[in-house]
């Protein structure tokens, strides 16, 4: 047991960070207060170096998944982080300043969002490097429940506690259906460790078709991590908890469960395994592969298809984040490939890689919107929401307006941009496992996310400015680092793609399936790709 | 009477008292529970009853990693238990909170008075 702290550095180091943050965050002096996000910013920073250097290879099959998925989810969280800074109980902090309520510990949020916040990056991490179902159950949890709470104290409007009432309801949906499905595949195997699971499955493929527990624990827990990531049918919450949350609390529900999620749905499929010694294909069995397929088909088209017809940019992004998520699942079905050190064959890397793109570049497109204001039905400001605070955005802003037209085209992949190397190698993953009919189906679906990311850049970049008093920045007090985060987000999109980043993901997606086969009774045979279907 | 007790105990069946108990007794048990939960949660419009039926879905899946623990005679499902009741009491308290901040804003309990965002 003691062997683990080894493995646990990054997550001690946030899991401190968050007590300090919950403390200083209820003093009584200003200063101290505004000390939580430094505290958080280099707990980050320290995390994502010791996750990075100290990090041990993993026993499961994917050996390197934990370090890249810890360096990951602290590099994007840092980002994440600026954005943030400045939602908890801005309109409090604005009457104290102006002597118009007294400061009150009870009444502020600020302790409990930050540390809810590096507890939630604690959870993402323990993800990445859980070799146990009770391991990722718990870690998944820890995961989701901060997050519930932040979505509700994020803003003091109705919409926002609607929002984060809706998203724990069917968050504890999600999570019931996959511990059942934990349940199950504890019931067909007879452990929780990864490696054990990965084992008895195995065997059991030696005797024949897999046991019906076992396929439906594994389905079970595919639809209940579903609702992680914001797949179709467990999509439902995604468009209103965005709108209703604040716009920097959206960009991280787009990024730390999602990325939870695909971590957990990595470790479970690699313990069910795309090769099998009795057959030559490059497959998951049957029922899972088809629920996984239909997952991917549906998640990306109803996601795209419903962004189409939305005037509210949040809900845009919410349902083109389901969509990317369909997107990732096709990394899932493609499966390792079968040269081993080869970036484009392999989904697994892909979709690892994929993680780093849409974290880097969705926060761009949210953080324009955390700049911007307008004034709402009520007559009090609000956050700029409906496409038509955006329009001109270029002529008024034009650093804000250039931020919204670069990461929306990052997001769409255009050529040169960071989002079209993330989204190559799930083609040609795709194309390598065989299945043209999923791959041309993500590039039809990618042709109709081109129709709203170009609405939004088109908004931007060439329409004249509206009516005044509509997409205008924020007052009182600018939030310099949220612009920051969104120049760190284009700095992203456009550099990264010169970088070899996709060497580390090429690595951590590295699938060991040789102690598997070597146990097996006969020697492993030649295997040859899976016929066109 | 104690010998033969833990000797049957120690062969993985259950005592003599429910001798016509099996592992499918308990997992038919557990699903049943499943999906009460699951028919409640989707037809209910009351939030607390909402919510007691994502627990009754925890506590099936408890149900089917208790049976399943004494099926393969290890206590890997009953420490996960232990876990699961953790995580579902520090849910609930989270449930309770936000119902609790619902309820004074509109004084109901009913989810559907909850419908501001639409699309």
């Amino acid at each position: 047991m003691i062997e683990k702290i080894h493995a646990l550095w990054p997550e001690i180091t946030l899991f401190a960070a968050a007590c300090v943050v919950m403390v200083v965050g209820l003093s009584r002096n200003v200063q101290v207060r505004r000390l939580c996000v430094p505290v958080c910013f280099i707990a980050l920073v320290a995390a994502g170096v010791l996750a990075w250097f100290t990090t041990p290879m993993s026993a499961a099959a994917m050996a390197h998944l934990p370090q890249y998925g810890k360096t990951l989810a602290a590099f994007v969280g840092a980002l994440l982080l600026l954005l943030l800074v400045g939602t908890p109980d801005r309109e409090y902090e604005d009457d104290v300043a102006r002597g118009r309520a007294a400061f009150e510990p009870i009444r502020g949020t600020r302790g409990e969002f930050y540390a809810f916040y590096l507890f939630s990056i604690t959870g993402l991490m323990l993800c990445a490097g859980a070799d146990d179902l009770i391991w990722l159950f718990l870690a998944l949890e820890l995961t989701s429940l901060p997050t519930y709470i932040m979505v509700a104290i994020s803003t003091g409007r109705n919409r926002s506690m609607e929002a984060g009432v809706k998203y724990f309801f069917l968050g504890a949906l999600g999570a019931a259906t996959f511990l059942f499905g934990f349940a199950l595949i504890y019931g067909a195997t007879g452990s929780t460790k990864y490696t054990a699971i990965a084992e008895a499955l195995q065997a059991q493929y030696q005797a024949g078709p897999l046991n019906a527990i076992a396929v439906a624990g594994v389905v079970l827990a595919v639809l209940g991590i579903g609702f992680k990531i914001a797949a179709v049918p467990m999509h439902f919450y995604t468009a209103d908890v965005y709108q209703g949350a604040s716009a920097p609390v959206s960009a991280m529900l787009a990024f730390v469960p999602k990325a939870a999620g695909f971590f957990a749905l990595l470790g479970l499929l690699s313990c069910v395994g795309w090769f099998r010694a009795t057959e030559p294909n490059t497959s998951l069995p049957e029922p899972i592969h088809e629920v996984l397929w239909f997952m991917a088909v549906l998640t990306m088209t109803v996601g795209n298809v419903l962004a189409v017809m939305q005037n509210s940019v949040k809900r845009i992004l919410a349902y083109s984040s389901i969509a990317h998520s369909g997107y990732m699942l096709v990394g899932l079905i493609a499966g390792p490939g079968l040269q081993k050190d080869s970036f484009t064959h392999n989904g697994l890397a892909a979709v690892l890689f994929y993680l780093l793109v849409y974290g880097v570049s969705n926060i761009g497109a949210f953080a324009v919107l955390a700049c911007l204001e307008r004034r709402g039905r009520d007559g009090q400001m609000e956050e700029a929401d409906d496409i038509a605070d955006l329009r001109g955005l270029c002529s008024r802003r034009p650093l804000l307006g250039w931020i919204m037209v670069i990461s929306s085209l990052g997001l769409l992949g255009l050529p040169p941009l960071l989002g079209f190397w993330g989204k190559m190698p799930l083609f040609t993953a795709g194309v390598s496992s065989g299945d043209y009919l999923l791959v041309v189906i993500l590039g039809l679906n990618s042709a109709i996310a081109a129709f709203y990311y170009l609405r939004l850049v088109g908004v931007t970049l060439l329409e004249a400015p509206d009516a005044p008093g509509r997409g205008v920045p924020v007052q009182p007090g600018p939030f310099p680092t949220r612009v920051l985060a969104g120049v760190a987000s284009v700095a992203g999109i456009i550099m990264l793609s010169f970088i070899p980043l996709t060497n580390q993901a090429q690595r951590a997606g590295i699938y060991n399936r040789d102690p598997i086969i070597k146990r097996s009774a006969e020697p492993a045979q030649p295997a040859v790709p899976k016929p066109e279907v | 009477m104690t010998a033969l007790f833990t000797a049957t105990l120690a062969q993985g069946e259950l005592p003599n008292v429910m001798s016509g108990v099996t592992l499918y007794h308990f997992l038919f048990t557990s699903a049943a529970m499943f999906v009460i939960g699951l028919i409640g949660f989707l037809t209910r419009r009351n939030l607390i009853i909402m919510f007691l039926c994502t627990e009754l879905m925890f506590q099936a899946a408890g149900i089917a990693l208790i049976a399943f623990s004494r099926f393969w005679m290890n206590h890997t499902g009953e420490t996960f238990v232990i876990f699961v009741l953790t995580v579902a009491a520090a849910e609930a308290a989270m449930a309770l909170a936000l119902v609790v901040l619902l309820f004074r804003r509109k004084e109901t309990l009913d989810s559907s008075a909850w419908r501001e965002m639409k699309g």
